[in-house]
Order: C-alpha cells, then sequence, then structure tokens
C-alpha cells in the first residue's frame, strides 16, 4: 500500500478510533473481565458456593445435567390377567402406564418433561432437569409477547408525544411514571393489585362488576400466569420503548414530512414512507436491548412466581442462592449468554446494524 | 479524582480507628424493636467492657436476601462480619463457617436452653449456634364466631377443623363473600415446608428424611393428609391460600375473613392492636392433629460466630450476652420467644404475652424441619419437597403417593439417602 | 359523507385506545398512591377501596406512613445516595460511551464489529451470575461502597450508551462532518460543536434510561452496601423498611417511599426534557 493520502487519513482516523475506544475498554476491563471469566471456567467446575468443599473439573457435566433429555416409548396399561389393552373408561382412550417406570435412574435422573404421540406411539420426554427447560421455555414465551407488546404500545405513546394531538403533554406525563416506579416496588404493587380476594384491586373490580365472586387467584391459575406476567412487565417498561423510540423520532428532520405533506401525502403513507424506515435504528436498538433486558427478566418473577414458576434468571438465582450449585449455576449463566447472543445476531443482522 | 483522594483518606482514618479498640460487628435482623433491642444489648455490652465497640448491622427482613447476603461473606471469607443471626434451618448447611461455641465456654448457657433447639444447633458434636428466639407453628381461632354457631372450644382434629369450617362457612359466607374457613402458608415457598410438615408429622407420616438419613416421605399416611388438604382447596381455603405467604394469610384473617389461620406467634400482638378488626375476638391453640399427636414445625433464630472473625472468643461472648437470660426476657416481652425455659414462667413475661404459659409444650416439642440431617442439602430438599406438596394440594397432581414417591427418589438423587418404600 | 363517519370512527378509536393506555399506565401508580394513606386495617377491608375509608365509610386517610418514612434518617439519606450514584455513573457512561459511539458510528478502523459484539456481550450475563466474582474484584480494590456500585453499574450502562448513542451518531448525514473538515475542524470539534447538539434529544434519553437503571439497581448496591450502611441507595433502604415486629410487612410505608422518590424524578424529567432538549436542538438548527 503506497501512502496515498486517504491512506493516511484512514490511518489517522484509525489511530483516534482506538483512542476513543479505549476509556470505554479500561472500564470494562476492569470490571468485566474477571467476573466474566470466572463465570466461564467456574461453569466446567462442580464449585459449591460460600464452602471450602474442593472444586474439581467436571468437563461439560454441568451443561449436559442442565439439557440432557431422553425420548422414550411408554407401553400402554395391560390386563393382568387377559392381557387387555386397558382403555379409560369415559374418553376410551388409551391408558399408559407411569413414566417413571421407562426412564433411566441411574446414573443420572430422568424426569418427565412431556409426552406426545407419534405415530400410534406414545413417547416421554424425560430431561435431567425439566425445570430448567421448563424456565428456558416460560421465558422465550414470555420475551417473546412481552417485547411485542411493548413495542407496540411504545411506538404508540412515542408517536402520540411526538405529535400534535391534544393528549400530549399528559401522555408526556404518564408515560414516565411506571417507568420511574422503583424496581423492587413496583412488581409489589402490581402483587397488591392482583391479590386473592376483594382485598386486592383486580378481584374487587371484577365482583363490583358483577363478573366474578372476586376469589380469582391470579398468581396461581396456570392459565393467568403468564398473561399476568406480562401485563406486569410491559407496564413498566413500555415507556422505556416509548424514550428510545421518542429520541429517534425526534432526530427525525422536520423537513422530510413538509416536502412529503406538499406532495399530498397522507399521515398513514407518511408513516411507512417516512417514519418507520428512519425509525428502524432506534427501533433496533430499542429491541434488542429490551430483548435482552426480557431474557434476564428477574424481579417480577422473583416477587410474583417465587418457586412456582422460574424465569432463566430466577432459576439461576435459585441455583446459587438455595442450593449454592455454583458451577451449575455458572453453567446457567453461559446457557443464558448463549440464547442472549444469538438472539442479538438475529437482530443485529436483521436490522443490518453493524453495516456501515 | 479528588473523589477518590477523599475515599483513600476515609479509609485510612477509619482502619485507624479500628485498630485503636476491638470491634465486634452482628448482623442482625432490621426490624424496629428486635434491631432497638439488639442495639441496647450491644451498647450494654459495651459499657461493660470498655475498649470493645459492638457493631449491630441491619440485614433484610427477607430471609432469602439475608442469606445471599451472608453467603457473598462467607464466600470471600469476610472478617467484617463476627456474630451472624442465623435461621434455624441454616446451622447444618453453614456449619463450616461458624466456630464451636463449646470451645469458648458455651457449656455454662447450653443447659437452659431448649434441648430441641440445642441438638438442631450442634453439627457433627459442634455446637455452631446459640439459641436466640424460637417460633413455632399455632392455630388461630376466632372464639367469638365458634360461640356463635355453638362450639365450644377450638378443633382438635383436621377433621373437626373441616367440619367446623364448613358451618360456620354457611352462615357467614351469606353477608360476607370473602369469608373463608381456614388459611394457612400455601405459596411454593419455605413456608408451605413448615405447614405440610405439620400436617403429615401430625398423621404419623414423619418427618421427611429422618435422623438415620432415611427418606421416609413417601408413605400412605403423609399422602392421606395432603389430598384432605387439596380438597380444602376452594372449600374452606380460598384457592389464593396456593400463593399465600405469612402476611397474606394475615391479611386474610386480621380482616376478618378467616375462622382459622395458621401461621407464628408473631400474628396475636398484630391482631390485637387497637384498629384491628378482630381485636380480643379471637385465641390461639395447639395445632389440630390427624392420627398422630399435633406437631408444630420450629422456627426462629441463633446466633453463630464466624469462623474467619479476628477474635472469635470475643465475638462468643457477645453472642453469648445477647441470647443471656436478661435480653431474652427483653425481647419475650415483645413476643419474641425466648429459648430459655424458666422465662416460660416469668410472672412478667407471662402478663405480656399469656399464650406463652399454655403453649410452652408447644415451643419445647416443636419438630424441626429435617435441615440438619440433609445438610447440606437442606435447601434443595425442601425446595423439592414443598413444590411437590404444592402439585397435590393444587390438584395438579391427582395421586398424591406417586407424587411423593417420586419425591423421594429426587431427594434420594440429591442427598445419596436411602428412600424406604411401604 | 362516508368518508366523514370513517374519520369520526377513528377518531373515537383513536381516543378509546389513548383512554384504555392512559388508564393502564397511570392505574398502578394511583394504587399506590391510595395505599400509602391507608393503615395496615385499612389495606386489608373487603372490598378494598379506592380512596382510603374508615369502617363506616367515611373518607380517612393517614399520613403515619409519610410520617415515618420521612423521619427515617437512612431513607433520607439514600435519597442523596442514589441521587450521586446515578448522576456520576451516567455522566461517565455518557462520556465514556459517546466517545466510543463516535468512533463507532462515524470513523473508519478495523475491528468495528468485534468492538459492538464485545461491549454488548458484557451485558448478556443476568446480574445474580456475575456478583461473586465482582465482589471479589471490589474486596480486592478496597474501594468504598459509592464507588464500588458507580464502578459496576458500569456493567450495563457503558454499553448501553455506546450502542444506543453509535446508531444516533451514524443517523447524522456525513456531509455535516465533511463540511466541518473541510472547515479546518478537528475531529474533536467537529464531535463537540456539530454532532453533541444534533444528537442532544438522544444523548439527553440515553442518559435518563441510564439513570434510571442504576437508580433502580437492587442486588450490587445491596451487597456492596452491606458493611457501609450509611452509603445504602434507595431500593435498599425499602428493602429495609420492616414492620413493628418480625415478619410484618410495612405495606403502606414502601407505598409512600415509593411514590416519594417517583414524583421528583418524574418533574426532574419533565423539566430536563423541556428545558434542554428544547434549547440545544433550537440552537443546532439555526447553527
Amino acid at each position: 500500500m503506497g501512502k496515498t493520502p486517504t491512506g493516511n487519513i484512514l490511518k489517522q482516523e484509525q489511530s483516534l478510533a482506538y483512542k476513543l475506544l479505549l476509556p470505554t475498554l479500561i472500564v470494562l476491563a476492569l470490571v468485566a473481565i474477571y467476573p466474566l471469566g470466572q463465570v466461564i471456567v467456574t461453569s466446567f467446575t462442580n464449585r459449591v458456593f460460600a464452602s471450602d468443599q474442593e472444586t474439581k473439573f467436571v468437563g461439560f457435566d454441568n451443561y449436559a445435567q442442565l439439557l440432557g433429555v431422553t425420548f422414550k416409548e411408554l407401553e400402554p396399561k395391560k390386563d393382568k390377567e387377559t392381557g387387555e389393552i386397558i382403555r379409560n373408561e369415559e374418553t376410551g382412550e388409551i391408558e399408559y402406564e407411569r413414566a417413571i417406570m421407562v426412564l433411566p435412574r441411574t446414573p443420572n435422573r430422568y424426569k418427565e418433561l412431556f409426552q406426545f404421540n407419534w405415530f400410534g406411539k406414545r413417547i416421554v420426554v424425560g430431561a435431567r432437569d425439566p425445570e430448567f427447560l421448563g424456565a428456558v421455555g416460560n421465558t422465550l414465551v414470555f420475551t417473546f409477547f412481552s417485547v411485542l407488546l411493548e413495542t407496540i404500545i411504545g411506538l404508540f405513546l412515542a408517536l402520540v408525544v411526538n405529535s400534535n394531538f391534544k393528549a400530549k403533554g399528559l401522555m408526556r406525563t404518564t408515560m414516565l411514571i411506571p417507568w420511574a416506579v422503583i424496581t423492587v416496588v413496583s412488581a409489589r404493587i402490581w402483587q397488591w393489585m392482583l391479590q386473592p380476594g376483594t382485598a386486592g384491586f383486580f378481584n374487587m373490580i371484577m365482583y363490583r362488576l358483577g363478573l366474578s365472586d372476586g376469589q380469582a387467584s391470579f398468581l396461581t391459575n396456570s392459565a393467568l400466569q403468564m398473561p399476568t406476567m406480562v401485563m406486569v412487565d410491559v407496564w413498566k417498561t413500555a415507556p422505556y420503548m416509548a424514550l428510545l423510540l421518542l429520541a429517534g423520532l425526534q432526530m427525525i428532520p422536520k423537513e422530510l414530512y413538509e416536502a412529503s405533506e406538499v406532495d399530498g401525502a397522507g399521515k398513514i403513507r407518511q408513516f411507512f414512507q417516512i417514519t418507520l424506515p428512519l425509525l428502524r435504528p432506534s427501533l433496533a436498538v430499542a429491541l434488542i436491548f429490551r430483548t435482552l433486558d426480557a431474557l434476564r427478566v428477574f424481579d417480577v418473577f422473583q416477587v410474583l412466581m417465587s418457586s412456582k414458576m422460574y424465569s432463566m434468571a430466577s432459576y439461576n438465582y435459585f441455583q446459587l442462592i438455595q442450593n449454592r450449585a455454583m458451577g451449575l449455576s455458572s453453567a446457567v449463566g453461559m446457557i443464558i449468554f448463549v440464547i442472549i447472543m444469538i438472539f442479538s445476531i438475529i437482530y443485529i443482522r436483521a436490522f443490518g446494524v453493524d453495516q456501515t | 479524582m479528588k473523589k477518590v483522594l477523599l475515599t483513600v483518606l476515609l479509609v485510612a482514618l477509619l482502619s485507624v480507628a479500628l485498630f485503636a479498640e476491638k470491634t465486634i460487628t452482628v448482623a442482625a435482623g432490621a426490624v424496629g424493636i428486635e434491631l432497638e433491642l439488639a442495639r441496647q444489648a450491644a451498647a450494654e455490652f459495651e459499657a461493660l467492657f470498655p475498649g470493645v465497640k459492638v457493631n449491630v448491622l441491619d440485614t433484610p427482613d427477607m430471609v432469602q436476601d439475608r442469606l445471599g447476603l451472608y453467603l457473598q461473606f462467607f464466600e470471600a471469607q469476610s472478617d467484617r462480619v463476627d456474630v451472624y443471626q442465623v435461621d434455624v434451618i441454616w446451622p447444618g448447611d453453614l456449619a463450616q463457617h461458624f466456630v464451636d461455641l463449646y470451645e469458648y465456654g458455651a457449656n455454662d448457657y447450653v443447659p437452659n436452653h431448649f434441648p430441641a433447639i440445642v441438638e438442631n444447633n450442634t453439627v457433627d458434636g459442634r455446637l455452631v449456634a446459640i439459641p436466640w428466639f424460637t417460633d413455632a407453628g399455632v392455630l388461630y381461632y376466632r372464639q367469638d364466631l365458634l360461640e356463635k354457631y355453638g362450639f365450644d372450644g377450638p378443633p382438635e382434629t383436621w377433621d373437626e377443623l373441616e367440619e367446623m369450617a364448613h358451618v360456620v362457612m354457611a352462615g357467614e359466607k351469606k353477608n360476607n363473600p370473602d369469608f373463608w374457613g381456614f388459611v394457612f402458608q400455601g405459596n411454593a415457598y419455605e413456608g408451605l415446608t413448615c405447614d405440610a410438615l405439620e400436617w403429615i408429622a401430625s398423621n404419623n407420616g414423619g418427618t421427611i428424611v429422618n435422623r438415620d438419613q432415611e427418606i421416609t416421605i413417601a408413605n400412605q399416611n403423609a399422602a392421606e393428609i395432603l389430598e384432605q388438604v387439596a380438597g380444602w382447596i376452594g372449600d374452606i381455603c380460598p384457592e389464593g391460600v396456593l400463593a399465600m405467604d405469612e402476611e397474606g394469610a394475615r391479611k386474610v384473617w386480621q380482616a376478618g375473613n378467616a375462622l382459622f389461620m395458621r401461621n407464628w406467634p408473631y400474628a396475636y400482638a398484630l391482631g390485637n392492636a387497637d384498629d384491628s378488626a378482630i381485636k380480643g375476638k379471637f385465641d390461639v391453640a395447639v395445632l389440630p392433629h390427624g392420627k398422630g399427636e399435633s406437631a408444630a414445625t420450629l422456627g426462629g433464630w441463633q446466633l453463630a460466630v464466624s469462623k474467619y472473625s479476628k477474635d472469635p472468643a470475643l465475638a462468643a461472648q457477645v453472642a453469648f450476652f445477647m441470647a443471656n437470660y436478661d435480653h431474652q426476657k427483653a425481647r419475650a416481652m415483645e413476643s419474641y420467644n425466648p429459648t430459655i425455659k424458666t422465662l416460660y414462667q416469668d410472672p412478667e413475661v407471662l402478663e405480656a404475652v399469656p399464650f406463652f404459659g399454655s403453649l410452652y409444650d408447644v415451643f419445647t416439642n416443636a419438630v424441626a424441619r429435617p435441615s440438619t440431617a440433609s445438610a447440606p442439602n437442606y435447601n434443595e430438599v425442601s425446595t423439592l419437597f414443598f413444590k411437590a406438596v404444592h402439585q397435590i394440594i393444587s390438584g395438579q397432581s391427582n395421586d398424591a403417593l406417586a407424587t411423593l414417591e417420586e419425591l423421594a427418589l429426587d431427594i434420594a438423587a440429591v442427598t445419596g439417602f436411602e428412600p424406604v418404600f411401604e | 359523507m362516508r368518508r366523514q363517519t370513517k374519520k369520526k370512527i377513528n377518531k373515537v378509536l383513536f381516543w378509546v385506545v389513548v383512554v384504555f393506555v392512559f388508564i393502564y399506565l397511570v392505574f398502578p401508580f394511583y394504587w399506590a398512591l391510595n395505599s400509602s394513606f391507608k393503615t395496615e386495617n385499612q389495606l386489608m377491608m373487603t372490598p378494598a377501596t379506592f380512596v382510603p375509608r374508615d369502617a363506616e365509610g367515611n373518607f380517612a386517610p393517614t399520613f403515619e406512613n409519610y410520617k415515618s418514612v420521612l423521619t427515617n434518617p437512612t431513607f433520607m439519606r439514600a435519597i442523596l445516595n442514589s441521587t450521586i450514584v446515578g448522576g456520576v455513573t451516567t455522566l461517565i457512561a455518557l462520556v465514556i460511551g459517546s466517545f466510543s459511539a463516535f468512533a463507532l458510528g462515524k470513523l473508519r478502523f478495523k475491528g468495528k464489529k468485534l468492538f459492538l459484539y464485545l461491549v454488548l456481550s458484557m451485558t448478556m450475563f443476568p446480574q445474580v451470575t456475575v456478583l461473586a466474582g465482582l465482589y471479589a474484584v471490589i474486596n480486592t480494590l478496597g474501594i468504598s461502597a459509592m464507588l464500588s456500585m458507580i464502578l459496576s453499574y458500569m456493567i450495563f450502562t457503558l454499553p448501553f450508551t455506546t450502542w444506543v448513542l453509535t446508531t444516533f451518531f451514524k443517523e447524522l448525514p456525513v456531509e455535516i462532518m465533511q463540511s466541518a473538515q473541510v472547515d479546518g475542524a478537528t475531529a474533536f470539534q467537529t464531535f463537540y460543536y456539530i454532532l453533541m447538539p444534533l444528537t442532544a434529544p438522544a444523548m439527553v434519553t440515553t442518559g435518563l434510561l441510564a439513570f434510571i437503571a442504576a437508580w433502580n439497581e437492587y442486588l450490587f448496591a445491596l451487597t456492596f452496601t452491606s458493611i457501609e450502611t450509611q452509603a445504602r441507595t434507595i431500593p435498599v433502604a425499602i428493602s429495609l423498611f420492616t414492620g413493628k415486629i418480625a415478619r410484618q410487612e410495612p405495606f403502606g410505608e414502601i407505598m409512600a417511599g415509593a411514590i416519594l422518590v417517583t414524583i421528583p424524578i418524574v418533574i426532574l424529567v419533565l423539566v430536563f426534557q423541556r428545558r434542554i432538549v428544547a434549547g440545544l436542538t433550537a440552537g443546532a438548527v439555526k447553527g
């Protein structure tokens, strides 16, 4: 490469860039390298938290423990004398023997995760840690719905506040409130409102309106648990989305709208032709960070669900603090890391965030 | 930059102060009166031993947060806390971080305390914590309502409780749709372990893991009583009981919306507060029983001395001092159950908290959770247990015995103990 | 005619959505406010009331919760601590973050993608996983609780500010920079006089979001301030609210504490947004 002027400018730019990146690198190296390195190393050991027990390397045992699954076929129950297949008296469906009879117990115990029918056969899926796999499932479902809803509501709020509607000022104030309430308290507010019995707001209002007897139990009824969690989380985080999108909206030059108005474009056309494309980068970043946070959701699950239903992070907390299984919980942390990384890469690729 | 300098200066100053006199730091509860009494005791100790400073640190009342905090200290082998207030279920799991108090003269104090708690706090012959105050499950009942419906006393068996609840609910529910027969701690957490242990033990179903480290939970008696409880949900207990902790149950109870409540003694003074809806209308009794004798789960807190303390001998003296007769008496007056036997005959204490006398047997015979037998895996065992119980009583599993058999296998996988099947 | 009715229906529909969202956002806060004026027994009352009422149904608010929160020295001190920790964290994260963001958004260099992923990956672990390691680092450094919090909050604020500001810097037209360079401005001048004012709304928003993240943090703060109790922040102080007796949860006080710290924040944010955003953007457009 010759020393062309452009080459020089490039070099200058490059060295300036590295200088500018240095402070960030130093700070993150100081606070993050050791803890993150420790997590990675510990995840391959059987280390017990706060214990003098000797730590050994166990390879991928922790990962196998968390992710290990097995498939077994279930035999139909047969009458001991006649050898006939027993059917349920009411439904007529074949009854199968208990999963515990076919799932392996040694050297590792597998527990039933779920069952399904496959070409007339009944298959049971066993997992070494069904709780963790359940937590992964819960978290993914939770993340999908809560990020989707908060994006819609957040975008709506941002558009209202950025417009000339009468409700603008009111909305601006309103949307700040949930976000400003301290997180450890906001879950408690909801817990209070969701109380069983008419001391709780939701039961009281349903009772007053004659919709129910006021004894619904939102946190234990398995059909209501997930919608409740999503409702609580969206309340808290839609404003976050709204603020980030609002900043994006404010960066769009007003001239663009004026020009398109001259062209006679309607509000809706403007939205799809100008607003949405120009909002894409802000939307991408907001989505990345919200998804990242949702996948690590902890407080709301810990306060409202305790051990009734785990998220990945609350399961991690449980393993570390209650069971002191530091090796295992580090492996949980690593798996969460990998899942989040996959999501991030998908977003970054889809939105082209890393393109210059 | 200035800030850094300032901090350095401050740390330097502090360390000079530290070397000038001996400081013992006690990690205790944050609760108003509890903390105040601990600080008073600390001040008295300082007055007796000039040159010693006793710091009382308030730690969160949320048990999990407190445990998490302690574990961070132990992991870092921190010498910054000398004395820890520990839950009755922790001595087994945390024994390795505490000194043996017998080496520091605990022999003089131990005979005065309840033997059951001393046994609970003894791990491999080492006394790892001195009992401080105790707790046991009791039955709260509405005297006024039982009288109104013609019952002359609290229920003695679970069947009687069910029957009384049916009768009273049939009458009360007409005017008050929120009225229920019985509330307890039904959320999936440690509190359910306590409640379920009481049901099972009182039906001759054992204590999950016995002292010989056999897993005894998979038995017909245990399954039977859990199925009975499952039948209560939606009948005499609200469905919401499955999400209730101590405070959740007390909220229903103290609003006058429950006939019976299982809870710890703390709810007594609060229920008799001036603006309480049930002031003077209730009393406390021994929990009902099934086939066996009535059982109350042991709760409460102990003081332990950290192995990493710079001066464990002095720290042990502070612990003994704070747990002595006078200080336990001061706490007893505020309805913290003492662990010293003779305090239950002290006239001043009995006047302040009358049921201490009538429930003396409950406190002395309280059933310990199998925390020492299953150490260091108690938390994991308990979690498996309360989750299985929650499944049964919430109706997610309809074969209680099968669920308990699976539970026994799970516990075996965690502890390596032998399960016993009937 | 038909077009007009359609427009009307749209308008009504829009207002229905606005009202619904408004209630959804505000009501839980109202319920907290309502609860903060109730005594323990009013809180337990069935059915729950929209305003504090006594047994006879008369309006009867109590100020006890506020009294005890306002006379709680730990809480008052915590407000100051949280403000300092949140403020300093935000400032550092914004300044350092905007340096990197400028490089990432506007300069050409090798390893950009790697750096972006590297920074982001710092925040991909759940907090509790890194806590033990972080506590060890803090112990080794031997720094004060305040400094520990500020430093450890960089783990989640710095990647955030870096990423958000990068996208905003990237969006700015290259021509502005080129014309500045033609005018002989150094890169720093370009950054300070041109990019900063233009991205002011983004800066303010990013700062606010980072501030609240730091303001809300509980787990790290609880651990780092456990010994140095005078450095406790608001979430820790609120979690240490207790009743008269063990296990009793002072719900009214917790609500009062939450209300007391929420309202000033909201007002502050409103003032901040309006003043600064308006001022800076106006200046930039004119310039």
